[in-house]
């Protein structure tokens, strides 16, 4: 016979176990969301998570209409609102956490291409690929007109190559220093050439020269000229041929050296964090037995992103990785706004907190550099973590968001008409999915809401009651722990 | 063919003064034919909301309004305009919650519905009318509303809810009158256009949702000729449609801009973006799949409307097509 005791203790595992998932696949979980995963078996709930079909998200209409910005994409409402609002209303975090993960490697930053709409269109391109097969991504990612200005390989032509791009291709997305020669690089890049946009000239101009005029920035699009590649023959890893681009992405694809990167990096962001990129080919991976499972499933499913998405999120390692993450500015500025429900309408609260994910180190489509944001410790500086903990605090702490008004009515079913302080930041916890908090990190949620034997009178639920005024106290020290921050 | 091009007004601006267009989102003329474009400005920078006056022929004649703010003279989101026969221009602010009146000169005169005015309740404005005796109409999108006021500044009526059946609106925005006094309103997010009597009454709607002849997709603004020939910026569908006095569709306009005398200027003082853009295909003839919506293709092509959020028709039978995501406005001529 199963007691009571050992139900709530089954249900307790079941939703720490959710909460750890649906931090890592999404923004942080809201309590409706942990609920819809109980009682569903871990893989099915991975099935589920990376079943992208019939995602619904905030219309782009009514995002449009309240922000023309994000129509023509300009400005920091332009260039990463849209995706933003996409982010929190999303009913399928993991879509959008894939595109941020290949945003991340294959960095583009707008502040060279000053043209938002065509780095909006790369994310979209990402995400609609995002877990296709890795020859598939790198295939759509070369003919992507904001990844070809960035690397510069609409000056890539067959009289005078620019390595840029097919340097980049090699080193930052998919096999990673070491693993290739100069000659190689020169190769690649000769395979490329003619791999362009439409109206090259006059488009890399208006980008040099930052030009919004006559009529605003005119997006771009892929465009193969023929007549501009070099056909001749060549040799790259050792194969010899007269490759074209897609050639060379096959070859790419079939190295192990690939395999073992791309595994890495799914580690680093999905599981725990790693050495900067910079430094993988001095570096052993942190965890080389989960590489090897990752790299065997890159292999045997035929570089399909999908399924080595399910190893991994099935795995003991994923498993045993709870709050082993730090996480990213974005990931935590878009957890409470899904969280307060302050992005449910477009409003300029979801534009001033992008802003405040920038002075916490990362603005949505302005990477620092070609190799993307160094994450995990380096996301913590004095002056980051005091804009994080400001934030977290103050959009927490309001009690008028609809979701923080949710919150506190959970709270009082939970606690009924009195209840301790204790009891209360208990039950605030299990309802925000946080398990496994540090008795530090309770104790002095206590002692900062008035010790965790005082006891509230819950019945008035009026906002300048005693109760609100506590749960108000007892969310903004939340939003201050160390494990809130972490993932 | 009902409509013949004319010509384009308008450059793009980044800057918060001085002539060239920053989300531009509607205009209105005056009884001496001068052009008043209401600039949105960038809500995120926060900048560049104002209202510049210049002529059919592009001379540029001021502006005035002080940007974001609460003040009579500043806006939080405007969105439409239009003139009463004392030449007072009327502006609805979303933002604020109310409709801002400026003289010709762009001096404030006073401000309908905000919280201090009990007798007009308003809370997100959008587009305006006023008819031939100074009534104005209003639609409310967060009320999902239609309110007429007379001139003595009185409620006549206040008219639909949230829904898609007849006279039920679902974020309405633009609206105009006929000659006759019946209303048109873009049901914005019903695609459709509704047509109530001069009492609010439900007569009749045009449209549905799609991107066939007919159809539309977020209609954002409808004009009447004299003749009542119906125009509709169809947003979504990032064309304009003309339909007959009964709803019937008659032409489709995709838009095709050509230089403004604005633009002209800027180009011949930048002579290397004038050289590169000549040797360019501007008129693209190919998209790969993933581009080919009708929002891609509008980003993709200069010539196209992309945004087109107003259609309004002036004296002289032409119609202004503003487009806030190309800063411009394409004029046709009407009625032909």
């Amino acid at each position: 016979m199963v007691s009571k005791t050992d139900t709530k203790s089954q249900t307790n595992r079941e939703r720490r176990w959710i909460s750890h998932l649906l931090r890592r696949t999404g923004f942080g979980p809201t309590p409706s969301e942990i609920d819809r995963f109980l009682n569903t078996s871990h893989e099915d709930i991975v099935e589920k998570l990376l079943d992208f079909t019939n995602t619904t998200t905030m219309p782009d209409d009514v995002i449009f209409r309240m922000f023309p910005e994000c129509h023509a994409g300009v400005g920091l409402a332009g260039a990463s609102a849209k995706w933003v609002f996409r982010m929190a209303t999303t009913t399928n975090p993991l879509e959008e956490k894939m595109a941020l993960f290949w945003h991340g490697i294959f960095a583009t930053g707008n502040d060279k291409l000053d043209n938002p709409v065509a780095a909006l269109t790369q994310i979209d391109t990402l995400r609609r690929v995002s877990t296709d097969t890795f020859d598939s991504i790198l295939l759509e990612l070369s003919q992507d007109p904001a990844m070809l200005i960035w690397l510069d390989n609409q000056t890539n032509h067959k009289q005078s190559i620019n390595e840029n791009y097919g340097r980049e291709l090699l080193e930052l997305f998919s096999m990673g220093v070491g693993n290739y020669t100069e000659k190689d690089i020169k190769e690649c890049a000769r395979s490329f050439t003619g791999w362009s946009l439409n109206n090259e000239e006059y488009m890399s101009l208006r980008c040099q020269n930052g030009s919004i005029w006559p009529y605003h920035r005119i997006a771009w699009h892929y465009e193969y000229n023929s007549d501009d590649h070099d056909d001749q023959k060549k040799t790259f890893l050792g194969q010899v041929g007269n490759f074209n681009g897609e050639d060379i992405i096959r070859i790419i694809c079939e190295q192990s050296s690939t395999a073992e990167f791309l595994s890495r990096h799914l580690y680093d962001f999905f599981v725990e964090d790693e050495e900067p990129v910079s430094v993988w080919n001095e570096t052993p991976p942190k965890n080389p037995d989960a590489i090897k499972m990752l790299v065997n499933e890159y292999f045997n499913s035929g570089h399909s992103i999908k399924e080595m998405m399910k190893v991994l999120l099935n795995s003991d390692f994923f498993k045993e990785s709870e709050y082993k993450k730090i996480k990213s500015p974005i990931e935590m500025v878009t957890g409470i706004l899904k969280l307060t429900g302050e992005a449910e309408k477009p409003s300029l609260t979801t534009i001033n907190a992008i802003e405040e994910a920038g002075y916490m180190g990362q603005l949505l489509l302005y990477p620092p550099s070609v190799e993307g944001w160094h994450a995990g410790e380096e996301w913590i500086s004095s002056g980051s973590l005091v804009e994080r903990v400001n934030f977290a605090s103050s959009h927490m702490a309001n009690i008028t968001s609809p979701g923080t008004s949710d919150i506190l009515d959970s709270v009082y079913e939970s606690c009924g008409d009195s209840a301790t302080v204790k009891d209360m930041v208990s039950a605030t916890l299990t309802i925000l999915g946080m398990y496994n908090v540090s008795e530090e990190s309770i104790n002095f949620i206590h002692e900062s809401c008035g010790g965790e034997t005082k006891t509230v009178d819950c019945n008035d639920m009026s906002r300048s009651s005693e109760f609100s005024s506590i749960m108000s106290d007892i969310l903004r020290i939340i939003g201050s722990a160390k494990e809130f921050h972490l993932s | 063919m009902v409509t013949e091009y004319l010509k384009t007004i308008g450059i793009k601006t980044n800057q918060p003064v001085g002539r060239g267009f920053l989300y531009p989102y509607d205009v209105a003329f005056s009884s001496e034919g001068i052009i008043y474009a209401l600039n949105r400005g960038n809500l995120g920078q926060r900048v560049g909301t104002r209202v510049q006056m210049f002529n059919f022929e592009e001379d540029w004649l001021g502006e005035f309004g002080e940007g974001r703010g609460t003040g009579p003279s500043n806006f939080m989101i405007p969105i439409s305009m239009a003139f009463n026969s004392d030449d007072c221009l009327h502006i609805t602010d979303q933002g604020a919650g109310e409709i801002k009146v400026f003289d010709s000169a762009g001096i404030p005169i006073k401000q309908i519905g905000n919280s201090k005015d009990q007798k007009i309740n308003l809370t997100e404005p959008s587009g305006i009318a006023i008819d031939s005796e100074d009534n104005i109409y209003v639609t409310d999108q967060a009320r999902n509303s239609v309110t007429k006021i007379d001139q003595e500044g009185s409620v006549e009526f206040t008219v639909g809810e949230l829904g898609d059946g007849p006279g039920q609106f679902n974020m309405p925005w633009g609206l105009t009158v006929d000659s006759s006094g019946f209303i048109y309103i873009a049901d914005w997010r019903n695609d459709r256009i509704q047509k109530l009597s001069p009492f609010g009454d439900f007569i009749s709607s045009y449209g549905e949702s799609g991107s066939g002849e007919g159809e539309f997709n977020r209609p954002s603004s409808v004009a009447v000729d004299s003749g009542g020939t119906i125009y509709v910026t169809d947003w979504g569908n990032e064309r304009v449609q003309v339909l007959d006095s009964n709803g019937n569709f008659i032409q489709m306009l995709r838009g095709q801009a050509t230089l403004s005398q604005w633009a002209e200027q800027w180009l011949d003082a930048n002579q290397d973006e004038l050289t590169a853009r000549n040797r360019s295909n501007l008129k693209i003839d190919w998209l790969p799949v993933h581009l080919r919506s009708p929002y891609q293709v509008s980003a993709q092509t200069e010539h196209l409307f992309w945004g087109p959020v107003s259609a309004k028709i002036d004296k002289s039978d032409r119609l202004f097509v503003t487009e806030h995501s190309r800063a411009r406005i394409q004029v046709y001529k009407v009625g032909k």
